[in-house]
């Protein structure tokens, strides 16, 4: 069964186009487990930095008084997309999958569809 | 078993005395003022505290695990410090899930036992927790970690005492117009049960738990509760016990110890 090393490198071995992961709790900011990146992209930076995403966008359906909830959120640069996957399991543990990847190679359908697995060996 | 030359001794907080075994390669467990830490090989592997429910209290409440599968994983796994193995071996757990809820459980309880530090007290060397390896963090990713929530948890209510004492509602407020995750939390503070309670009740982690208190806190609805009153002055006896009214409150708190067990 996969642990979570095993889980973030089939992230970036079976998702086209992937760079870099990190699986981020976004209550406090911090990255529970990183892959990829590199000295010109610092996931810490951009985990912590994602979850002012994650919280204002969770902030904003509480004012609006939705009762949905996320599933995912899609950032789309030019050169990049940065997609981020909430895991649900019991209770809301407050994490969420963190996935770059390179807009030239990468297939976002697919993309999703295999975050969505992954996401699955991860929940409580 | 790891020979240990440091005096952690010498040192001032928990903190200072876990960086000084980590770089020694320390392994053992190291006792703080409110919890334990336990090293391998200078890495941290598993943080315990009675003011964050444990792992098994998280799965279990959440029903992530049922209960006897859990007592079954640690009465088979306990002896041999493999309990979390048992439960990824018995299909009960992923073993990513199981990682996950244990570096959660690690870090809400490290925050207690390293972000408001006092000095260490004791350091049994080669000591191992009965969970089993599951995971390891740097010690000083787990230090800068409590300081770092600390720092969150004092920017939206400086108050430290919402995350140990009995809390209570302030009497006269509402809970009107309250986010659905701060309501729930609001509706398990009764004057009794403490930040941990609460997040056991909820099956929700320590720190989310905490930072919505505070945040109770500072919109003024949820306060420590005040101290109990001090004992009644000797008088009469008091007349006959009325069985008719259990002392509730005692029960639950009573029901809590039990469970935390």
């Amino acid at each position: 069964m996969a642990n979570l090393e095993t889980s973030l490198k089939e992230c970036l071995s079976s998702i086209d186009g992937s760079t870099a992961v990190a699986l981020v709790d976004y209550t406090s900011g911090m990255a529970l487990g990183t892959l990829g990146g590199g000295k010109d992209f610092n996931l810490e930076v951009a985990a912590a930095g994602n979850t002012d995403v994650v919280r204002s966008k969770l902030r904003t359906m509480e004012h609006l008084g939705l009762k949905d909830e996320i599933e995912d959120i899609l950032i789309t640069l030019n050169t990049q997309y940065h997609m981020i996957r909430l895991l649900k399991g019991r209770g809301g543990n407050g994490l969420f999958l963190y996935l770059v990847l390179d807009a030239n190679r990468a297939n976002l359908a697919m993309a999703r569809h295999q975050l969505r697995r992954i996401e699955g060996e991860l929940e409580v | 078993m790891t020979r240990v030359t440091t005096t952690w001794t010498a040192y001032e907080t928990t903190a200072e005395a876990l960086a000084a075994l980590a770089a020694e390669g320390a392994t053992g467990a190291l006792s703080g003022e409110r919890g334990i830490v336990y090293l391998k090989a200078g890495r941290v592997v598993h943080v315990e505290s009675a003011f964050a429910p444990d792992l098994g209290a998280l799965l279990t409440r959440s029903g992530a695990v049922p209960p006897d599968g859990w007592w079954e994983a640690v009465d088979r796994g306990g002896t041999q410090h493999r309990v979390g193995h048992r439960l990824v071996d018995s299909g009960r757990l992923a073993a990513g899930a199981l990682e996950v809820c244990h570096l959660g459980a690690l870090f809400d309880a490290a925050y207690f036992v390293l972000a408001h530090d006092g000095r260490a007290q004791r350091f049994r060397p080669g000591a191992a927790h009965w969970l089993g390896a599951v995971r390891s963090v740097p010690v000083d990713v787990v230090v800068r970690e409590s300081g770092r929530r600390r720092a969150l948890l004092d920017r939206i209510w400086p108050d430290p005492a919402i995350d140990t004492l009995p809390l209570t509602r302030v009497p006269g407020t509402g809970s009107a117009a309250l986010p659905v995750r701060r309501g729930r939390t609001l509706t398990q503070v009764d004057g009794v049960r403490t930040a941990a309670q609460i997040a056991s009740a909820l099956a929700c982690r320590t720190y989310h738990t905490l930072v919505e208190l505070r945040r109770l806190a500072a919109d003024g609805l949820v306060r420590a509760a005040p101290p109990a009153a001090p004992p009644l002055p000797p008088g009469p006896p008091p007349r006959a016990v009325v069985w008719d009214d259990p002392d509730t409150a005692l029960l639950r708190r009573l029901r809590d110890a039990l469970e935390a067990l």
